[in-house]
């Protein structure tokens, strides 16, 4: 841009010129602060370059691209008003009217919104450009609502009289001339960081948020003016008008003084939505759907298992192609409690705007921490490969529900000292926990060997473990209420003694060798002395990892449900008459056929719905366990098979 | 050569927002007289949703926290009294030396008067911490309320002084070609009568 100094000499030539960057002055303070994506205020290349301060923006930083520097105002150039200004630069007869539009989202609409560098012109007349940043296009063009929320208008009042050129009077006019245009782009500089619309301005440049609004402009020559009602809801401010030797310089803005409201419109940061993607899965559902259920018997503590489920389930499903997909509802509404239910938001569509103008936001991994509060909640997920055991789909839903309690911070409790708590462990740690407590409660009953990792994990007590899975494989509902009441029985945990309760998690080789061998033969859950407990059950306490790995060898050698639980079921059958009959549901899960409970306990995995269980109904077949073990113990039952 | 007077509207201000109103009025005042080539700096308040613009120029802005300062001290020595700053631009006009004197006069042709009076916050009483968490909470509203009073008002004040700089136009002297601020300029602090 030519300098005052090399313009024309002639006294006419300089007033013209000065009129035409009175009009180019005036539409790049104003496009520079209500352009979001090309305003010199952005960091921009220059800034990278010229290391600006933190608090300038188009400061005072020095600059490898030219300045306007007309009217002692320096300035960066700002490609929106030079792309703007041409027709004015032709004839300064014409008015210079400048729309910053408003252009707002509406609630409904999800779509993202991505900044983009430079805007686009559509030509509509050749006195007219509308400029749009591209992020408008995002909005889509049906749904997005506009709205006018400021008026420029710079006027050039030419009068017919006016001072001959040449004369010494029409260079201080001149002189004049500019100095007073100083003082006008002055208070123009400082007036539109005044008006409300700067803030909206400000907002979408430095927010890290996605806002539901965007600003637009439109530079034109004509427009439709305002109604009475619209401009009625608008403030004008005039400057007051610079006289020229022929006319006079005009300027002023109406504006809306409302549109701040929009800004305070809750807009969605982006952190979240990124989580979602993560969280909000369905396809981890089978996990996330039985830890949702149970979680409400368990301790406060288990909950943030079921959230873990679908983190953990998104981590070990490569590694565990026969989760059940079955989608889970439960689960996924356990979820929209915790994070919004938004659509997946790819890290390569976060807003450009984001990526030009704040600091770099690592959205994935941070929010991802912070809509799991507990990292160390691993064992949903270490307890899916069990589940996956052929026919044990009962044990798989009981174990995914398990899992979640691995709340198991009964783990921690006594009898259990083989294992810590569980629920500060590790994913693999964890896993190996399950599965240790998988061998020990087939290590009592041959059941368990081939039963579901879910019917070990579901008491310590060998007693109860033995009970659980008879019930589990006798009923549709036993697994439930087998879960329910190995939850609550957690919670009961004081009501053994430690000695015959050395934990799940304690695992033998002989034991799991032998366990092997046998057929499902029924739990003597109730055998025990607590010498015979201690030596045989829990013989050798192991660490956690040995144990977790020797389940998993006694579930891949461990005969298919099918046999197990007709077996169950004749041993069921062979102590019902020892059940006090507490329960109702009892006598009708032990006299049912093995291909009914198979076929349930199918259904039952399949459908990937368990009842929900109350803490009483827990409670009450734990009685039931405790009573049968008592009769049998009375009777002297013979174990079918040696715990060693 | 005609000499304006601009008296700004009072403020009531804490004494904690003393500094931010002080520098978004001043700054704002200067910035429409630093008539040379400037690079404008924006500055967002940190109190309030306002954005004022500095002229860029480091030795100014250095002098004009100095005058804070001590507006600040003076409020502090005389509380609960009505203090102002006075902004004046003046040209000088040496007169005749003789060989006695080298007067040196100061022909003023603008001045701003920035009124402000400071509220004293009252003690808190000592007491038990129940009493104090009752006195507290209205006392939150009633200060985000002031807040916003006061966030309006400055703001009318910078539009004040945005239309008197449009306004008055005639009076300005002619604009050296230099950078900065063209027209020497002195802050002056009184006490309110």
């Amino acid at each position: 841009m030519a300098s005052y100094q090399e313009a024309s000499h002639s006294e006419p030539a300089k007033m013209e010129q000065i009129i035409t960057e009175f009009f180019a002055k005036g539409l790049h303070i104003i496009l520079e602060s209500r352009c979001p994506y090309v305003s010199s205020r952005n960091y921009s290349c220059e800034q990278v370059l010229s290391s600006p301060s933190p608090s300038s923006s188009s400061s005072s930083s020095s600059s490898f691209w030219p300045r306007d520097k007309w009217f002692n105002l320096s300035l960066r150039d700002c490609p929106a008003a030079l792309e703007n200004i041409d027709l004015w630069r032709q004839s300064n007869l014409e008015p210079m009217i400048i729309d910053v539009i408003l252009v707002q989202r509406p609630v409904n609409n999800d779509q993202i919104i991505s900044s983009s560098k430079s805007g686009h012109a559509r030509n509509f007349s050749g006195k007219e450009r509308v400029y749009y940043s591209s992020d408008n296009e995002e909005f889509g063009s049906d749904t997005k609502r506009e709205k006018i929320i400021e008026r420029w208008v710079l006027q050039y009042e030419s009068k017919r009289s006016g001072v001959s050129s040449g004369s010494k009077r029409s260079t201080c006019y001149s002189h004049i001339l500019f100095n007073k245009l100083i003082l006008l782009m002055r208070s123009l500089y400082a007036t539109v960081r005044l008006l409300p619309a700067y803030k909206l301005f400000r907002d979408l440049n430095s927010s890290a948020q996605i806002r539901r609004y965007n600003l637009g402009h439109r530079v034109s020559s004509f427009v439709e003016p305002f109604t009475r009602i619209e401009e009625a809801d608008m403030q004008r401010f005039v400057f007051t008008p610079v006289d020229t030797s022929c006319g006079r310089l005009c300027l002023s803005v109406l504006y809306h003084s409302s549109v701040l409201d929009v800004s305070s419109e809750p807009s969605t940061p982006i952190s979240p939505q990124v989580i979602q993607e993560y969280v909000g899965s369905p396809l981890a559902e089978p996990l996330r759907k039985f830890s949702s259920r149970p979680m409400s018997q368990m301790s406060p503590a288990s909950a943030p298992f079921g959230r873990r489920h679908s983190w953990g389930y998104d981590l070990y499903r490569a590694s565990s192609p026969l989760l059940n997909p079955s989608p889970s509802p439960t689960y996924s509404e356990s979820y929209a409690s915790v994070s919004k239910q938004r659509s997946r938001l790819p890290p390569a569509s976060l807003p450009r705007q984001l990526s030009e103008n704040t600091p770099a936001i690592h959205v994935k991994n941070p929010s991802f921490d912070e809509y799991w509060p507990s990292p160390t909640f691993t064992p949903s997920p270490s307890a899916s490969p069990p589940i996956y055991i052929p026919g044990s789909h009962v044990s798989n839903v009981l174990l995914r529900s398990e899992s979640a309690p691995v709340s198991i911070p009964i783990s921690s409790r006594a009898g259990i000292s083989s294992l810590p708590n569980n629920q500060m462990l590790p994913p693999s740690p964890p896993m190996k926990a399950t599965r240790s407590s998988v061998v020990k409660t087939d290590a009592r009953s041959g059941l368990y060997k081939t039963s579901s990792t879910a019917d070990k994990l579901l008491s310590f007590e060998k007693d109860e473990v033995g009970r659980m899975s008879r019930v589990e494989s006798s009923s549709n509902i036993s697994p439930p209420k087998s879960f329910s009441r190995s939850s609550s029985r957690f919670s009961y945990q004081d009501d053994y003694d430690d000695s015959e309760f050395s934990g799940p998690f304690v695992v033998d080789d002989d034991d799991m060798t032998d366990l092997g061998t046998r057929p499902g033969s029924f739990d003597q859950p109730g055998h025990p002395s607590g010498s015979r407990e201690k030596g045989s059950l829990f013989p050798v306490r192991k660490s956690q990892h040995a144990a977790v790995g020797t389940l998993v060898q006694m579930l891949k050698k461990a005969p298919s449900l099918h046999q197990d639980i007709s077996v169950t079921s004749n041993l069921l059958q062979g102590s019902k008459h020892e059940m006090p009959k507490n329960s109702n549901q009892d006598p009708d899960e032990i006299s049912s056929t093995p291909r009914e409970q198979q076929s349930t306990s199918v259904n039952f995995a399949s459908s990937g719905l368990v009842s929900p269980k109350t803490t009483a109904g827990a409670l009450e077949e734990l009685c039931e366990y405790k009573e049968m073990k008592n009769s049998m113990l009375k009777q002297g039952v013979e174990v079918p098979f040696h715990i060693a | 050569m005609n000499c304006e007077v601009c008296q700004l509207k009072e403020l009531e201000v804490e004494h904690f927002e003393i500094r931010e109103v002080l520098r978004c009025i001043l700054h704002t005042i200067l910035f429409h007289r630093a008539l040379g080539l400037v690079r404008p700096k924006d500055v967002d308040l940190e109190l309030f949703e306002i954005t004022y613009v500095q002229c860029g120029d480091m030795e100014l802005e250095r002098k004009i926290d100095e005058k804070i300062d001590q507006f600040i001290d003076r409020v502090e020595k005389h509380p609960n009294k009505k203090n102002q700053i006075c902004l004046s631009f003046y040209e000088v006009k040496n007169k005749h030396a003789t060989w006695f004197t080298n007067k040196v006069e100061r022909l003023f042709w603008e001045h701003w008067y920035i009124n402000l009076n400071v509220m004293q916050h009252p003690k808190t009483p000592s007491g038990k911490s129940h009493h104090s968490k009752l006195v507290v909470d209205p006392g939150v509203e009633a200060r985000g309320a002031r807040r916003a009073a006061l966030e309006a008002s400055l703001r009318d004040v910078l539009f004040q002084i945005i239309k008197f700089v449009n306004e008055k136009k005639d009076h300005v002297p002619s604009i050296p070609n230099v950078e900065g601020i063209p027209f020497p300029y002195e802050i002056t602090i009184s006490r309110c009568t």
